[in-house]
């Protein structure tokens, strides 16, 4: 056990420390934050252009009152007409609003080289709508019922109902993400795996630690290196997401979009965070175990590019294969191939977010991939050190059976 | 105990060992020797448990199994190191797949750098160091942790004389503190001056075995040599002898047809006065080596 766990800290730490993988974790994180800067570059660029007005008054409650209901865009210090003249000319103000007030009657009249923005246009009519109004009712001196009456608004609520289209939208969306990342992890680590094995094959370093340690022990502890490398990213991914998750909540437009679609957000977290996660990580476990096993069935080391190979493509077939049955699930084929190691770790999730597997075909499923991961482990374990100590050129099949005929015991 | 007995291995139709059965003590040092292909490797695997084999291995009476592991310092043939991992990281990792602690190796580390005269220090990237500094860290990784059955496969192959002397050393410390070693070399004078006993393979036969002394021995004194004034010419009208080499000046060495020649070829060449060097020898090892490689399989 203790010499299982050396392999699995040699194998992980020199994997973490590599600038590959610092690359392969930060690189999301670097795009996402490249085009999150690149996005307030343009943003502050756009903003910087809209200069602010000023309003000019005699009327000192109504300018004040404005002003405080609308600081980002006006300019206070700018009281005269002239003064906001040379500003506009100057290009330091998108405009001014003169405002009076005549017979009971508020004006204003905008002044600008271009149209007022209409956003701003919406708030300052809102506010001269509504103190014009309160004038209008001191003026016609009313009673405190007819105010009353007078101040009565219409009401409008929304009853909005849930219906299948979004609990059909969640599960479309929880199959894309599911699916992506049990490929995505499995391509990348594929070929990082395959290449850690196939780098030492044949090497004398593998003769030093097969006289120190059983080669099971060290097969071993080199996918448990690897798979908690694969943990290591995943949890970074995690922490990640959830910290930008709450960042977003913050962030104005995304917050409502978030509060919008909280339903649909809960159901893929549900389905992303159910046994189809235990379904996610056997997968990788046992694509790296094949991928182990092509790297160590190469002819020597200098072939570790080409090692992943078996693994990748096996994961493309399995990952495409998908595709024909996201919204039908239910077919004979999804349903047979969610039985079968190296595919099941797809078609399983897919049949469970669209419910269509019972609790008893999930656990069988599970046990047989379960099952055949020790089987593979514990066979490869047993001839992993012919394979490994062999370097003849002959064919595939030849190594193959070589390797299978080291079995020792 | 080392102890090896009717080792047999078969690749194909090809028998790599034959019966090989021999024995290495501790504080023992035993040369296996024999041409490219004799099975030298072989046996070393076997012992490993590389491979499979029939006949019996065995270390303290007790099959070679994880726990044994942990008590051997291997070197083979080929060097071969982690290019990636800096010098302690590799000597501390070899070092605890062999249930040593790191914390019990650190501290030793800088000693063997120096007593193998390495340039370069433990911090530096093994990819960094000449070949011939990573096969002494290769050597250091072998004996750091006082194994006690040490096999090294061609452990001079590509050492300078100044770096074999430290290898040499390195080997007789190892004895010393009671390691059993069983070491393969081409090098005659090697395995000459270092063992203790010599097992000499041939396409997987044991064609020599024994201690060098006996070995050679085997062989009866037919080797004269002769510090004297006479001619080669007139050496060779001696008696018993078959050929004569000038090896110096005045020194020759002279092949008899009998290891009893000896008192007859002494009265010709002296009459009973003084002579400068009459040493009578069995082959050395060297020719041996190449007479027992040479002779037609058994």
């Amino acid at each position: 056990m203790h010499k299982l766990w050396i392999v699995t800290r040699e194998t992980y730490t020199r994997q973490v420390k590599s600038w590959s993988f610092l690359m392969l974790v930060l690189m999301p994180f670097i795009m996402i934050g490249l085009s999150l800067g690149i996005g307030y570059i343009s943003y502050s660029a756009n903003s910087g252009s809209d200069t602010k007005i000023a309003i000019i008054s005699d009327e000192p409650a109504l300018r004040q009152q404005l002003i405080a209901q609308n600081k980002d865009d006006i300019q206070k210090n700018v009281t005269t007409v002239k003064q906001a003249k040379a500003k506009l000319a100057k290009d330091d103000l998108s405009g001014y609003v003169v405002l009076s007030v005549k017979q009971q009657q508020i004006q204003a009249t905008f002044h600008g080289k271009s149209a007022m923005n209409s956003g701003l246009k919406a708030k300052i009519t809102a506010y001269l709508t509504q103190a014009q109004s309160q004038a209008n009712l001191a003026t016609a001196q009313l009673s405190p019922a007819q105010i009353a009456a007078l101040q009565k608004q219409p009401v409008f609520k929304e009853k909005l109902q849930h219906d299948q289209g979004e609990a059909k939208l969640a599960k479309t969306v929880s199959f894309w993400i599911l699916v992506f990342m049990v490929y995505m992890i499995l391509i990348t680590y594929a070929s990082i795996t395959a290449q850690e094995i196939a780098s030492e094959k044949g090497t004398k370093i593998m003769e030093i630690i097969f006289s120190s340690t059983s080669a099971a022990k060290y097969f071993v502890g080199k996918i448990l290196g690897v798979l908690l490398v694969i943990l290591t990213q995943v949890a970074v991914y995690a922490l990640g997401g959830w910290g930008g998750y709450l960042y977003a909540q913050r962030i104005h437009g995304v917050s409502e979009f978030l509060a919008d679609n909280q339903t649909l957000v809960n159901d893929v977290l549900h389905n992303l965070l159910s046994v189809n996660l235990i379904f996610l990580l056997l997968g990788v476990v046992i694509y790296t175990v094949l991928s182990a096993f092509s790297g160590a069935l190469v002819a020597k080391a200098e072939d570790a590019s080409k090692a992943a190979q078996p693994a990748t493509m096996l994961t493309m077939v399995a990952f495409f294969a998908t595709f024909p049955f996201q919204n039908n699930a239910d077919q004979l084929l999804p349903k047979i191939l969610s039985y079968v190691p190296f595919f099941s770790s797809y078609f399983m999730p897919i049949r469970i977010i669209n419910e269509q597997a019972s609790p008893i075909e999930i656990t069988i499923s599970l046990l047989i991939l379960v099952i055949t991961i020790l089987l593979a482990m514990f066979y490869i374990g047993r001839i992993y050190e012919g394979l490994m100590l062999q370097t003849d050129d002959s064919s595939f099949w030849k190594r193959m059976k070589r390797g299978l005929a080291y079995s020792k015991k | 105990m080392l102890d090896i007995a009717h080792l047999h291995k078969q690749f194909g139709s090809v028998t790599a060992l034959d019966d090989v059965t021999f024995s290495v003590a501790p504080g023992q040092i035993m040369g296996l020797i024999g041409q490219n292909g004799a099975g030298k490797s072989t046996t070393f695997h076997s012992i490993l448990n590389f491979l499979h084999y029939d006949g019996q291995i065995s270390w303290q009476n007790q099959p070679i199994t994880e726990t044994v592991f942990n008590e051997i310092g291997y070197l083979p043939e080929e060097r071969s190191l982690m290019p990636k991992l800096t010098v302690e990281q590799q000597i501390v990792y070899l070092a605890e797949l062999k249930n040593r602690p790191a914390k019990e190796i650190r501290p030793k580390i800088d000693d063997w750098l120096k007593r193998f005269a390495v340039k370069g220090n433990r911090k530096d990237k093994i990819k960094s160091l000449s070949k011939g500094n990573q096969q002494k860290v290769q050597l250091i990784c072998t004996l750091i942790h006082e194994p006690k059955l040490i096999i090294l496969d061609e452990p001079f192959s590509g050492l300078d004389p100044v770096n074999a002397d430290l290898l040499k050393q390195a080997i007789l410390d190892a004895k010393a503190a009671g390691a059993a070693i069983i070491f393969s070399s081409h090098d005659m004078e090697n395995v000459a001056s270092l063992c203790d006993s010599l097992v000499m393979l041939k396409n997987g036969q044991v064609v020599l075995s024994g201690t060098v002394e006996a070995v050679r021995a085997q062989f009866g004194k037919t080797e004269l040599f002769v510090t004297t004034d006479q001619t080669q010419a007139q050496l060779a009208q001696l008696p018993h002898v078959t050929d004569v080499h000038q090896l110096h000046q005045r020194q020759y060495l002279l092949h008899l047809d009998t290891p009893d020649a000896g008192p007859e070829v002494f009265e010709a060449l002296t009459h009973g006065q003084y002579i400068e060097e009459f040493r009578q020898q069995p082959p050395t090892l060297d020719e041996i080596f190449r007479l027992k490689a040479g002779e037609p399989n058994a």
